[in-house]
């Protein structure tokens, strides 16, 4: 039976030294601090990329599988792919390199032949409509500013006049298509100018938990006897971003734990030259009766208390720390209040309480060996 | 000297500290028999080895060789944790400078041998208080060693020797660090103990001291003056 009264005198030793124990103290709640407001920190910055994602994570996109001899999706497939279940919306892509004349300039850029609702679906609008109707055209941002195109611009295409529609937001960096710098143009449109086929269907799933299931569906039926299409699901990227961003922040709490390692070293030796201070102490107890199990457990006490005092102020305080980082670089605080964060704190706690008896363990085992003769002859 | 009675017996003890190439005898060829229930005092010049001697007897320390018997165990050849339980159970300890544990108070300072037996609560606060009154200190129960005289942290010292109620109790130099007086007391003290029927063994070089005992052993460069 383990009496209350070892926990007692490990506090009241502690007390011994007030300014030692505050500074060990110290170390660790710093070391609990860095490592967990580290991970909210990465965390954070995962959600908040993750979020950028979020609206193109339901996105399947369909090629046809060159490797096996296919160019171009036919429509058979397309039929067949839009009378799926779960499915959005199928948008068919074509798309031809055209040369486009603006007043005396001309440029090649990107032609998409697309329908109305697929652009829509697709892309944000910065002026105008959506509309792509009689001899309506949409253009890209990029493209809109170089030729300084406005809403109601003329665009010279095969010996066709076209007006400007409308404008699109610029898309960025994408893994369907991107007609930053092109024109879209209706499919019909398309066809009366080329004779392309298309060469990708981009598939809209009615939630981001569809993806896995309508892309093994169109992959089992499409493909039953030869494999005409490949599929690609966006939501490999979010996974990927995930786990990148996951090693990021596993990356930077290691180097946090640096702190840690550190608080433990003064631990370490705190605990040491308290053994070598208490060593006739050590021999009195030994010689009225003490174990080396009670005198290591007197120890190790005093290391737990300091971890737990330390560990649980770190990793409160952590919180304030993530929240500050987060609104230094992130400039944002939603991704704080979340259970995830409690994860992080937990983490650090344990990490710092872990430190802490591992520091505890070597002076706790040498008090534990010290000879009791020895001991009291000490002075 | 019969060796039923006898609960302390040293048959050719030996202790050697060698420093270097010199051969230190602290204690050389020591046969030794107590009594239960005597008074014994082990006299002798600094340096002669009485402290080794004590150790020896008090299972803080081994014989290089030679064999010392309690209660008729062979405790030399007893290891780590069976000399612990000795010390704790059979032993209380009276050191000359009372080493009390600083941080704990009088009557905590009396229930730490108790605490090491794990003896509950209740029942070791009772007996502490038991013994705080034994030496006159109730009224000191909740006083730090920093907060007492010498005197009464040496009566405190002999309460804790007597807490897990040994049949050996060994004091080394009790009165030491105490003037002549209180260190009368405290060897008034160790009488009562004495006719109570505990075993004790006492370490002094003072005559006055060894008065109180029954028997007095000398000691010179470790061995027995038998004169
Ligand atoms: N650990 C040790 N190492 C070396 N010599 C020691 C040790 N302990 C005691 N001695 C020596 O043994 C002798 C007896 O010491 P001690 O028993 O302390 O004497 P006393 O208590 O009679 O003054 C002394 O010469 C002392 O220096
Ligand atoms: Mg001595």
């Amino acid at each position: 039976m383990v009496s209350w009264m070892y926990l007692e005198l490990a506090r009241r030793n502690l007390k011994r030294q007030r300014m030692r124990t505050l500074l060990a103290i110290i170390g660790i709640i710093i070391g609990v601090m860095t490592i967990s407001s580290v991970g909210i920190f990465g965390n954070s910055l995962k959600m908040s990329t993750i979020e950028l994602f979020q609206d193109v994570a339901n996105e399947i996109v369909i090629y046809p599988s060159f490797p096996d001899g296919y160019n171009s999706i036919d429509h058979q497939t397309l039929r067949i792919i839009d009378k799926m279940a779960d499915i959005k919306i199928a948008i068919p892509v074509k798309s031809e390199s055209g040369l486009i004349t603006l007043g005396k300039k001309k440029a090649y850029v990107t032609i998409y032949g697309l329908e109305e609702d697929g652009v829509k679906e697709l892309f944000d609008l910065k002026s105008g409509s959506v509309s792509l109707a009689g001899n309506n055209v949409v253009v890209g941002s990029i493209l809109a500013e170089k030729f300084n195109l406005r809403v109601g611009s003329k665009i010279g295409l095969e010996n066709h006049s076209f007006r400007v529609a409308g404008i699109l937001e610029e898309k960025g960096r994408s893994f369907d298509i991107n007609p930053d710098r092109g024109i879209i143009i209706s499919e019909r449109t398309f066809d009366t100018l080329y004779s392309g086929e298309y060469e990708m269907v981009i598939v809209k799933t009615v939630s981001i938990d569809n993806v896995e299931e309508v892309s093994k569906t169109i992959k089992d039926v499409i493909n039953k006897r030869e494999t005409k299409i490949r599929v690609w699901e966006m939501k490999n990227i979010l996974e990927s971003i995930n786990r990148a961003f996951t090693y990021i922040s596993r990356f930077l709490m290691a180097i946090a734990g640096i702190s840690l390692l550190v608080a433990g070293v003064s631990i370490l030796n705190i605990m040491l030259m308290s053994a070598i201070e208490r060593t006739k102490e050590i021999g009195v107890m030994k010689a009225i009766g003490a174990s080396r199990k009670e005198i290591m457990l007197i120890f190790l006490l005093e290391t737990l208390i300091l971890g737990a005092i330390g560990s649980s102020i770190g990793g409160f305080l952590s919180i304030l720390g993530g929240y500050g980082i987060d609104l230094i670089i992130l400039k944002s605080t939603k991704y704080i209040f979340i259970p995830k964060t409690a994860l992080y704190v937990m983490e650090g706690v344990v990490f710092g309480l872990g430190v802490s008896i591992i520091s505890g363990l070597y002076p706790a085992w040498k008090a534990s060996n010290l000879e009791p003769i020895e001991a009291l002859r000490y002075e | 000297m019969e060796a039923s009675n006898a609960v302390i017996k040293l048959v050719k003890v030996y202790k050697i500290y060698t420093m270097g190439r010199q051969e230190i005898r602290a204690v050389n060829n020591v046969s030794l028999s107590v009594n239960s229930g005597e008074f014994i005092s082990i006299m002798g010049p600094s340096g002669s080895g009485k402290t080794t001697l004590l150790n020896l007897i008090g299972c803080l320390d081994r014989p290089t060789k030679g064999k010392v018997f309690l209660d008729g165990v062979n405790v030399s050849s007893l290891n780590d944790i069976a000399l612990t339980g000795i010390r704790r159970d059979k032993i209380g300890f009276v050191f000359q400078q009372f080493n009390l544990i600083p941080t704990l108070n009088a009557i905590e300072n009396v229930e730490l041998p108790m605490i090491f037996k794990g003896i509950e609560k209740q029942k070791r606060e009772m007996r502490a208080k038991k013994l705080l009154e034994l030496v006159g200190m109730e009224d000191k129960a909740a006083h730090r060693p920093a907060e007492m005289s010498g005197g009464e942290q040496q009566r405190i010292a002999i309460a804790r020797a007597l807490a897990n109620n040994p049949a050996i109790i060994l004091a080394d130099e009790p009165t030491g660090n105490l003037d002549s007086k209180t260190g009368r007391d405290i060897m008034e003290l160790l009488k009562d103990l004495n006719m109570k029927g505990r075993t004790i063994i006492v370490v002094t070089h003072d005559p006055v001291v060894a008065e109180y005992s029954e028997r007095i052993i000398r000691i010179k460069d470790g061995k027995l003056d038998v004169s």
